[in-house]
């Protein structure tokens, strides 16, 4: 079975490691505020709407960038763990990813739609930002499970 | 749709493992098939009626909830 958007099967777990290291360390830097000067970088920024300032458009500027590289590396982790091929891939398993693809868009859009309505100010923030990165996850849990389901199912007899 | 997938297993006397090596898909993948949680494309439909040696139409029949 041949999938052109698919990765080879080995980038899964440098996909976890990514991951991992990227969601837990990025937890960390979040809760504590963490800012260390090394990553001050002058990037190029498109567009910039501070508080208390004016709008910024195309303007070389300082950023810190470290939660920036961190949110990278969950986003790269994600798709890697997500569009990893499987040790076999066949047909079964590219109709049980597409089927877990739609779940989780429905899934995902779904807690979006309640948090609008029961979420406000700052929470909601975090609403979006978590939101950022929650449709890969979604996708991952389901997809697992259901793999995780099949392998459970009854073995015939040898 | 009905199959006979585990028939034609038996007579052959392959296991679903022996099976799933034959045809290059996963021993889960023809375990949803013959529980008939799955429904093959007409590529693999062909590979199974292939290896067993009978026309695809023995292998898979349609049913009346097929039709509507």
């Amino acid at each position: 079975m041949k999938s052109s958007y698919l990765l080879a099967y080995s980038c899964k777990k440098w996909g976890w490691v990514l991951l991992i290291f990227g969601a837990v360390l990025g937890l960390v830097v979040l809760n504590l505020d963490w800012e260390p000067d090394v990553f001050n970088l002058v990037v190029p920024v498109i567009i910039d709407n501070p508080v208390m300032a004016d709008l910024v458009i195309f303007r070389m500027q300082e950023q810190n960038l470290l939660d920036e590289m961190l949110g990278g590396l969950v986003i790269v982790g994600s798709m890697m763990v997500a569009f990893s091929k499987e040790k076999v891939e066949d047909e079964y398993i590219a109709k049980i990813r597409l089927d877990s693809l739609a779940w989780a868009v429905y899934f995902n859009q779904g807690l979006l739609f309640l948090s609008l309505f029961f979420v406000y100010g700052m929470s909601f923030l975090w609403v979006m930002i978590f939101n950022l990165f929650t449709l890969t996850w979604f996708f991952i849990a389901r997809f697992n499970w259901l793999k995780a389901k099949m392998n459970k199912s009854r073995r015939d007899e040898e | 749709m009905k199959n006979s997938l585990k028939v034609e297993r038996a007579k052959h006397n392959l296991t679903q493992a022996e099976l799933a090596e034959l045809i290059k898909v996963t021993r889960q993948t023809i375990n949803a098939m013959e529980l008939g949680k799955y429904v093959p494309s007409t590529v693999l439909s062909l590979r199974l009626a292939a290896i067993f040696q009978v026309p695809v139409e023995q292998l898979f029949q349609l049913e009346e909830t097929d039709w509507s």
